[in-house]
């Protein structure tokens, strides 16, 4: 009884500190309205007094505190039978202190507004209309008890609703029905047959290719912009997963390459400031290479240090590169901070074409060659001393593994991929500058390999749709998705290490690892 | 120590580079200090004085951060990548702090309009430094909490990966409570900034800003503080015993997840009283505020031996002083003082990866 009441009291403070968080990132607002557009009631009367999005606003904070007294009137280790007493306390206790944290919040905003405290000069989102819908357009006070009443509510449902599902012995039912019906499903011989039959596999992939490549036919110029963006951080992601999922080198600077690529198109095909204007299709190979040596140069120095180290230093590279490309320095050569404007673009038996649909093919085209090749090198004999390297360096070397050599060779193809995308990227945009090289498209483009799955081909377009596809496709939540993009990484590390798809042996070895107790030297060197 | 006879050519070979582009190095350095001090002197005796108090102002905030790398470093052998960001939110702490004071009047009989900030700035700011370090300290430990314990010996790019979101994650979220624009530190008006002891160096004076003294007397005593904690007392025993051994440490009755816990609080007050001397000192905090100073403190840490906390201190001042003397002595532009240190990180890990004063580590572990 008393963990019960304790972990209900650590619910309802952790529901209560997120409400509160939310609130003042002013989230509940936009809730409101999303659930207005959900609910279709915007424009619906008044109901016991409430405008339809003060509404809305409790319906979300309701759901909020039906979570906290779910959560909190959680069994140590659900067992169905369980009295109702313990879900009946735990709920309220949650919802109690859960409430508690959003009325006194209702309680010293609404006094402060009312005192003429400028609260949003502080804290940016907290406007006197948030405040005023927060507290239902009362007084502070009758605001506050409303919210408190309501929320001890929710989670007394909450609880109520969590034991009445039977929650721990409905999951545990629900879960061993799904594995029955999966595997009833594929043990069925026709399926078995379908599965391993070669050509099923090519006709997959055909209506997978042709889908892709009628949608941007189909999707207007702003779509076709974001398809754009999903493909090259797709070759962004192979060219990393080849040094950071294959080789286990961990780059944090892996936009300087993407920087090379983008500058080398760039100075070569503007007009401005060297007026070269050569053929896109000659600069193209040349980014790709000039990025490889670089890729080579700044490899060779660091890559006998490991692990965070050598993300450290990487780091640091991309950092100096960004410096140095908007430094006065370089200013007569680059431009400088102002960037190089009117790159050129790709032209086919004359006719010019860097925008619309034909350069998202330009960019699926390079898409489909980066996977063919790492796919190809990932099943050779590079790609199993990568794999060696990256799980035991030592014992690679002893298997006759040149580690040095093959470590550069990862860089420089990772470096590469990253030279052709961002030769696309500026011959696309028209237009490049050091801001678009900053430290965020590195973590980005890490993310998209960890979230998606290292060392998985499907897992970082996986990766890439999720995280350069989804946003865009959520854009009221727009403000906000930096934060969720940041917690999904956490959360990913958390429960899913792997990724989203994770490569099949990766997946070995990180549940291998999550069941081994640390022994200290060894933990240490990996 | 099984790699210490890998085979001999190769090492020789990367010696031989190492050693070359080491006497370059060197050279060009000699070079430069000939040429700026007796061939063609371009600053006087003023210019480096004041080149001087900036480095050693910056190191010391520098140092404060560092050990906080430094220490969780040489217990979990992890970067906390957010600990910048940590910081960050003790800036804000000291910000609020005077501004709440600025906003409760205490008038006195020569000033009605006086206010509690500038009636009592000592006690202002010994507040502001506390509830800095305070509230960087809870998140140091809410970080390790939520964001690290349960990565307890995954691989060891998991929790690398899991502090870079951790950090984006404090970035932003203070971008959306606070706003995105860059906000004034409050001081009282004893501390105001830009004012100071005028030094006469060189035929001119020389300003040694009052804040920038607070810095670094505070950050030594902060300092010398840690190091007897440390040294000398049983949490600190605890804390070395952890970072030899955990296995072990937990054999001899330590409890390890707690002195990791406290571990994470200590450097995240310190990062905090850091943050609020950048705020008094240098004026400006936004949600960004942490983010540089956090990767230049990193590297002042493996400038003098990761793991080491007198390293730390001496890492975190060093670089404050090559910040600030770099460019002029090399004779760069200013605006590529990043650079230097971001060169010098590169350099420091390529050379010598222990440090200055560092542990003698095996390749293992680098």
């Amino acid at each position: 009884m008393k963990k019960q009441l304790r972990h209900a009291l650590n619910a309802g403070i952790t529901f209560g500190i997120i409400t509160v968080f939310l609130f003042l990132i002013g989230f509940t607002s936009i809730a409101a309205d999303l659930l207005g557009d959900l609910l279709r009631n915007k424009n619906g009367g008044l109901f016991l007094g409430l405008t339809p999005q003060m509404l809305n606003m409790l319906i979300f904070l309701g759901l909020v505190g039906l979570g906290a007294g779910a959560y909190g009137s959680r069994k140590i280790k659900g067992q169905a039978g369980d009295p109702w007493g313990p879900a009946l306390i735990g709920g309220l206790t949650a919802g109690l202190v859960h409430a508690l944290f959003v009325g006194s919040l209702a309680l010293l905003v609404g006094t402060l507004n009312l005192r003429g405290v400028q609260i949003s000069k502080y804290l940016a989102e907290v406007l006197p209309a948030s405040i005023r819908l927060f507290l239902l357009g009362k007084d502070p006070l009758p605001g506050a008890v409303i919210h408190l009443i309501l929320l001890t509510l929710a989670g007394l449902a909450g609880g109520l609703l969590s034991r009445g599902i039977g929650r721990g012995s409905w999951r545990a039912r629900s879960a061993a029905n799904r594995k029955n019906t999966w595997n009833r499903f594929t043990q069925r011989s026709f399926f078995k047959q379908v599965r391993g039959n070669r050509a099923t596999r090519f006709v997959v992939y055909g209506i997978l290719l042709l889908l892709v490549f009628l949608v941007p036919l189909g999707a207007g110029q702003y779509w076709n912009y974001t398809i754009g963006t999903v493909g090259i951080y797709i070759l962004l992601g192979l060219g990393l997963n080849i040094v950071v999922g294959l080789a286990g080198l961990l780059d944090l600077g892996y936009v300087a390459f993407f920087a090379i690529g983008a500058y080398t198109m760039a100075l070569l095909t503007a007009p401005t400031p060297h007026h070269l204007l050569w053929n896109f299709w000659i600069v193209l190979p040349i980014g790709v290479i000039i990025a490889a040596i670089t890729g080579l140069l700044l490899g060779a120095p660091v890559l006998r240090m490991r692990g965070d180290y050598l993300a450290i230093v990487t780091l640091g590279f991309g950092e100096i590169i960004r410096i140095l490309s908007k430094s006065d320095a370089l200013t007569p050569f680059n431009n400088g901070p102002k960037g190089v404007p009117s790159i050129g673009g790709p032209t086919l038996f004359g006719r010019l074409f860097n925008t619309g649909p034909a350069f998202v093919y330009l960019i699926f085209l390079a898409v489909l060659l980066v996977i063919f090749v790492t796919n190809r090198l990932q099943n050779s004999r590079v790609g199993r001393a990568w794999e060696a390297m990256r799980e035991d360096e030592t014992v690679s070397r002893a298997m006759g593994i040149n580690t040095l050599s093959q470590k550069l060779l990862a860089f420089a193809i990772g470096a590469a991929f990253a030279g052709l995308g961002g030769a696309l990227f500026a011959s696309r945009n028209q237009f490049t500058g050091p801001e678009d090289f900053n430290l965020m498209v590195s973590i980005n483009v890490v993310a998209v390999v960890i979230v998606g799955g290292m060392g998985s081909i499907p897992g970082v377009i996986a990766g890439a749709l999720v995280l350069k596809g989804l946003p865009e496709v959520l854009r009221q939540l727009q403000d906000y998705r930096v934060l969720v993009f940041a917690a999904l990484l956490v959360v990913m590390m958390l429960w899913r290490p792997a990724g989203i798809i994770p490569s099949a042996r990766r997946k070995m070895e990180v549940e291998k690892d999550a069941g081994v107790v640390e022994t200290p030297e060894e933990g240490r060197g990996k | 120590m099984p790699n210490a006879k890998s085979p001999a050519r190769r090492v020789t070979t990367y010696k031989i580079v190492q050693t070359v582009i080491g006497i370059i190095f060197a050279g060009y350095l000699l070079w430069r200090l000939y040429v700026v001090f007796i061939g063609n002197p371009s600053y006087g005796a003023d210019t480096w004085a004041r080149f001087i108090i900036a480095g050693l102002i910056l190191g010391s905030v520098y140092a404060l951060i560092a050990i906080g790398y430094t220490l969780v470093y040489g217990i979990l052998r992890m970067i906390n990548f957010a600990h910048g960001d940590i910081m960050m939110i003790g800036a804000f702490g000291g910000y609020f702090v005077f501004e709440a004071l600025k906003a409760i009047p205490a008038p006195t009989q020569s000033n009605p309009n006086m206010n509690f900030l500038d009636a009592n700035p000592i006690l202002s700011v010994v507040a502001a430094f506390i509830v800095g370090a305070v509230i960087a300290a809870l998140s140091g430990f809410f970080l390790e909490k939520i964001a690290y314990r349960p990565l307890r010996g995954a691989p060891r790019l998991v929790p690398l990966i899991s502090a870079i979101g951790a950090s984006i994650f404090l970035e932003n979220a203070a971008q959306l409570l606070f706003g995105a624009q860059r906000r004034d530190y409050a001081n009282p008006v004893i501390l105001t900034r830009g004012e100071g002891w005028n030094l006469p160096i060189g035929g001119t004076t020389v300003i040694l800003p009052y804040t920038g003294v607070l810095t670094v007397v505070l950050s030594i005593l902060l300092m010398l503080g840690l190091y007897l904690i440390v040294m000398r007392t049983r949490l600190g025993r605890s804390m070395r015993a952890v970072a030899e051994n955990k296995p072990v440490a937990a054999l001899m009755g330590i409890d390890v997840d707690g002195i990791i816990s406290r571990t994470f609080i200590i450097s995240g007050a310190l990062a905090g009283a850091a943050g609020v001397m950048w705020g008094i000192h240098l004026g400006l905090v936004y949600h960004f505020v942490g983010f540089i100073p956090g990767i230049k403190a990193f590297t002042a840490a493996v400038l003098g031996g990761i793991g080491s906390v007198p390293g730390a201190m001496l890492g975190g001042l060093f670089l404050g002083l090559v910040e600030s003397l770099g460019p002029a002595i090399m004779g760069i532009n200013f605006q590529l003082k990043d650079v230097i240190a971001f060169g010098i990180l590169v350099l420091v890990l390529i050379f010598r990866p222990t440090g200055i004063v560092g542990e003698v580590l095996t390749e293992e572990k680098v």
